[in-house]
């Protein structure tokens, strides 16, 4: 997947960063800011870590035409106050997002989407679906029915995607 | 730094040991979970840290190496006991007056801006509050003191599911705003999930498990596979707990990190806190903790098997 | 949602400790109540003191402008008086002896108490005051006060007694129930009954059975001193003469014989060649076989080696006896404080 980002300073943060807090000076401010066009919300049934929800529902804004390069992601305080999660998950998930390309944050501000994610292009998603269609018709040739075949699929993504993420040198093994 | 550091920490009522040969040390900047049944010592080491107490062998420090209770201790720590006492006679406003005479940094604008964002009248008794309405009080009045450290006991016990939402809301909205770090206990993990962090589990008296707890993630697996070769790997893997049906078992196991390290046929799943908690629950002689050095750099958690 | 304002506070490793007035609302505002309950209760007592003490200080006018002073009829007129006013005064007395235990039980027990009860020192104790500071802070003050409100009582009650001592009443500001409530020994004993309500809140810990406590050892305090310990604070005089100086303490008074107690078994077998009975030690029952002309068996059994000895303290000891009594319960009171304070800092949660 390629993406299309302008040319930007990295800005790495680790820990937590107070630059993504409410107000640096002072106490809340009288007026509220303009709001994130998004709002984020918690499955804790789905088994799916919660800085990785976050992730996919900003990526999967982006997709729906929700979130606009140059949009606002909510404030991780208010994220926190909604959600009542901690603070570090919500750094984790913007951090993921910076890594990807997708956001970057500026100091005292907040975050902010800086690209936008690439459709892939016409003819490949043509030749992956008939690849897709191929290895169903397998499948379903050596009897696995449809759960089975979406329980297989789930696995397999889940183990590509551990894999990725450990050959990405893991950055979350330590905060 | 260490907001909580316990060195063989031991507390004896009568002839009953609550707590013995505790050893911790809490980092601060994290929002840490002291997991456990009822009985295992949560509410004992707590009233310890915060110097309601005195360790009967042992002792404990907070902020690297003030005494609990000290007063440099009693300035930086807000302590929230079970069931959030309050003197029901004082109105809100006089709680809020009495806690600033109490104290040398209260931020009266912040309680007050609080209380009337949650509806609490300033004028009602502390009595006549509903009990989310005690609960959020007193932590408004924790949080108004500024405190480099929040000690939370059991702050949920007695609240409903909205009540518990908008309280830990607030808490985690105040570590976001910085500069907080907590240290809260209860015996339903699964509340805690969602905002801890790093991981405390006590069990009979002694801490069985300690990390944080992406760690703790990254260092334990399930593998599932099938019974009867479960024997022979036994030895080779870590196994912390192991459930078995008929044909089919499922190990609890520690890789260090590792992954793709599940024998062939055998599927491997990631845990979850609740899964790993209860596992080790379970286990009482199995334990994972830091290793013997004071956690003052970040180091990856040395996993150790101590068999007692 | 608020946000806190984020100046980190100052890593002071000398912290001061916080200025003592910042208690002084706190204590106002959470003992207001047992305060006002205190001056309630004095000021009922007081208001009946005052309409009878009036009436008194009127009858007495009357008693005390009669001449000539001394004569008969003025003797009379005092008689008259005391027979009517003192058991009224003996009953009103007597009733205001709780005082003290009512101050001891509902000011000072509870004071500690609530808060283990309602596990308010959860609260309190983890604020940045200190726990030694506060407990200090909230003692010091009440224990002054409640001694302040005592010592303004005495004022009254002296006021009132002064008819009953005036007419020359036999139970002079030496009798138990009197002294009590004169001098300094009022005040004494308020700060005595509060100090044991106090540490009775802090080993007790709940509220009833330390106001339960307070009462009894206040009592048995009380009964001790009065009935035991004050005849003892210098030694008794003890004089044969039948005329006992005016509102003299009597403590005993009874038939001696060879320095020792005689006892009515004795008296009755010395009389009883005379045949004459001793029912008790004041009345003698003459019998049948008495001689015609026996006369007084008083006069008999002081001729037979009989002596009638009375034990009393003087009246000029009552300052004395107010500063040793004042004295040794503000030491108690003292220590019993100390040792609270001592038991707050030691004290474990359960």
């Amino acid at each position: 997947m390629t993406i299309d980002k302008e040319i930007s300073p990295a800005d790495s943060r680790v820990g937590v960063a107070p630059s993504d807090a409410a107000d640096a000076d002072g106490p809340a401010s009288a007026v509220p800011g303009p709001a994130s066009p998004i709002e984020f919300r918690l499955d804790s049934g789905s088994g799916v870590p919660t800085y990785l929800q976050l992730v996919q529902q900003v990526e999967h804004a982006l997709r729906l035409g929700y979130l606009k390069p140059g949009d606002q992601l909510p404030k991780v305080r208010d994220v926190v106050a909604s959600l009542a999660i901690n603070p570090n998950t919500v750094l984790k998930a913007y951090r993921e997002l910076e890594t990807k390309g997708l956001a970057a944050g500026r100091p005292g501000q907040g975050t902010f989407i800086q690209a936008t994610l690439n459709h892939v292009a016409l003819p490949e998603l043509t030749e992956l679906r008939r690849s897709l269609l191929g290895w169903l018709a397998t499948a379903d040739a050596t009897g696995l029915d449809e759960d089975g075949m979406v329980a297989l699929f789930t696995s397999a993504l889940r183990g590509f995607r551990e894999r990725r993420g450990a050959a990405s040198g893991d950055s979350e093994s330590v905060a | 730094m260490n907001v909580i550091e316990a060195i063989g920490l031991g507390k004896r009522y009568g002839s009953t040991w609550a707590l013995r040969g505790c050893a911790l040390a809490i980092p601060a900047g994290h929002v840490a979970a002291l997991v456990g049944p009822n009985g295992a010592g949560k509410t004992t080491l707590l009233n310890l840290a915060v110097g309601l107490t005195a360790p009967t062998e042992g002792m404990v420090t907070v902020f690297d190496g003030w005494p609990a209770g000290s007063p440099a201790a009693l300035d930086g720590i807000a302590f929230v006991a079970q069931d959030a006492p309050l003197y029901r006679n004082l109105s809100v406003a006089d709680m809020l007056h009495l806690t600033r005479n109490l104290n040398r940094r209260f931020d009266q604008g912040y309680a007050e801006a609080r209380l009337g964002q949650l509806g609490i009248p300033m004028g009602r008794r502390a009595g006549n509050l509903s009990g989310g309405q005690q609960a959020q009080l007193a932590l408004t009045l924790a949080l108004a003191r500024r405190p480099r450290l929040l000690v939370l006991d059991e702050p949920m016990a007695m609240l409903d599911p909205l009540a518990r939402h908008d309280f830990m809301a607030a808490v985690m909205a105040a570590v976001a705003d910085g500069g907080v770090s907590v240290v809260l206990s209860s015996h339903v993990l699964a509340e805690l999930e969602r905002v801890a962090d790093y991981l405390v589990l006590i069990t009979s008296g002694s801490v069985q498990v300690a990390g944080e707890v992406d760690d703790l993630l990254a260092c334990h697996r399930v593998l599932t596979g099938p019974a009867a070769e479960a024997g022979s790997y036994a030895q080779r893997l870590d196994v912390v707990n192991a459930r078995r049906g008929g044909a089919q078992v499922h190990l609890l196991v520690r890789t260090n990190g590792r992954s793709g390290s599940a024998p062939p046929g055998w599927e491997e799943h990631p845990v979850s806190l609740e899964e790993l908690a209860l596992a080790y629950l379970r286990e009482p002689g199995a334990a994972a903790l830091p290793g013997p050095s004071r956690a003052r750099a970040v180091e990856p958690a040395e996993v150790t098997n101590w068999q007692r | 949602m608020a946000a806190l304002t984020t100046a980190r506070p100052g890593q002071d490793a000398g912290l001061r400790p916080l200025p003592w007035r910042r208690m002084t609302w706190v204590t106002w505002r959470q003992h207001r109540l047992a305060l006002a309950g205190v001056i309630a209760l004095l000021s009922v007592a007081a208001a009946y003191l005052l309409i009878t003490g009036l009436q008194m200080h009127q009858a007495y006018g009357a008693v005390s402008a009669c001449r000539p002073a001394g004569s008969g009829i003025c003797q009379q007129a005092a008689s008259n008086f005391l027979g009517t006013y003192a058991p009224g005064v003996g009953v009103t007395l007597g009733v205001l002896q709780v005082i003290p235990a009512l101050i001891g039980a509902f000011v000072g027990a509870p004071l500690l108490a609530r808060e283990f009860e309602t596990g308010t020192f959860r609260f309190t104790w983890t604020q940045g005051f200190g726990r030694v500071r506060w407990a200090v802070a909230k003692l010091a003050p009440l224990a002054v006060a409640v001694a302040v409100a005592g010592g303004a009582f005495t004022l009254l009650v002296s006021w009132y007694l002064q008819p009953v001592f005036g007419a020359g009443d036999d139970d002079g500001p030496l009798y138990p129930t009197r002294f009590d409530f004169l001098g300094v020994a009022l005040a004494a004993w308020i700060l005595a009954a509060f100090a044991i309500g106090v540490l009775a809140g802090v080993l007790v810990r709940r509220v009833i059975p330390a106001m339960f406590a307070t009462l009894a050892a206040w009592a048995g305090l009380a009964f001790v001193t009065g009935i035991f310990l004050r005849q003892h604070y210098e030694a008794p005089l003890v004089t044969s003469s039948p005329n006992i100086p005016a509102s003299a303490w009597v403590i005993s008074q009874g038939w001696f014989r060879g320095g020792n107690a005689a006892s009515l078994e004795m008296i009755d077998h010395t009389l009883r060649p005379v045949d004459v009975q001793a029912v008790t030690p004041d009345l003698f029952q003459p019998g049948p076989a008495t001689p015609a002309n026996f006369g007084d068996p008083v006069r008999y059994l002081i001729q037979h080696g009989y002596t009638q000895l009375t034990i009393y303290q003087p009246a000029s000891r009552f300052w004395p006896f107010q500063w040793i009594e004042g004295g040794w319960l503000l030491a108690l009171s003292l220590l019993l404080i100390a040792a609270t304070v001592w038991l707050v800092r030691r004290r474990a949660t359960q």
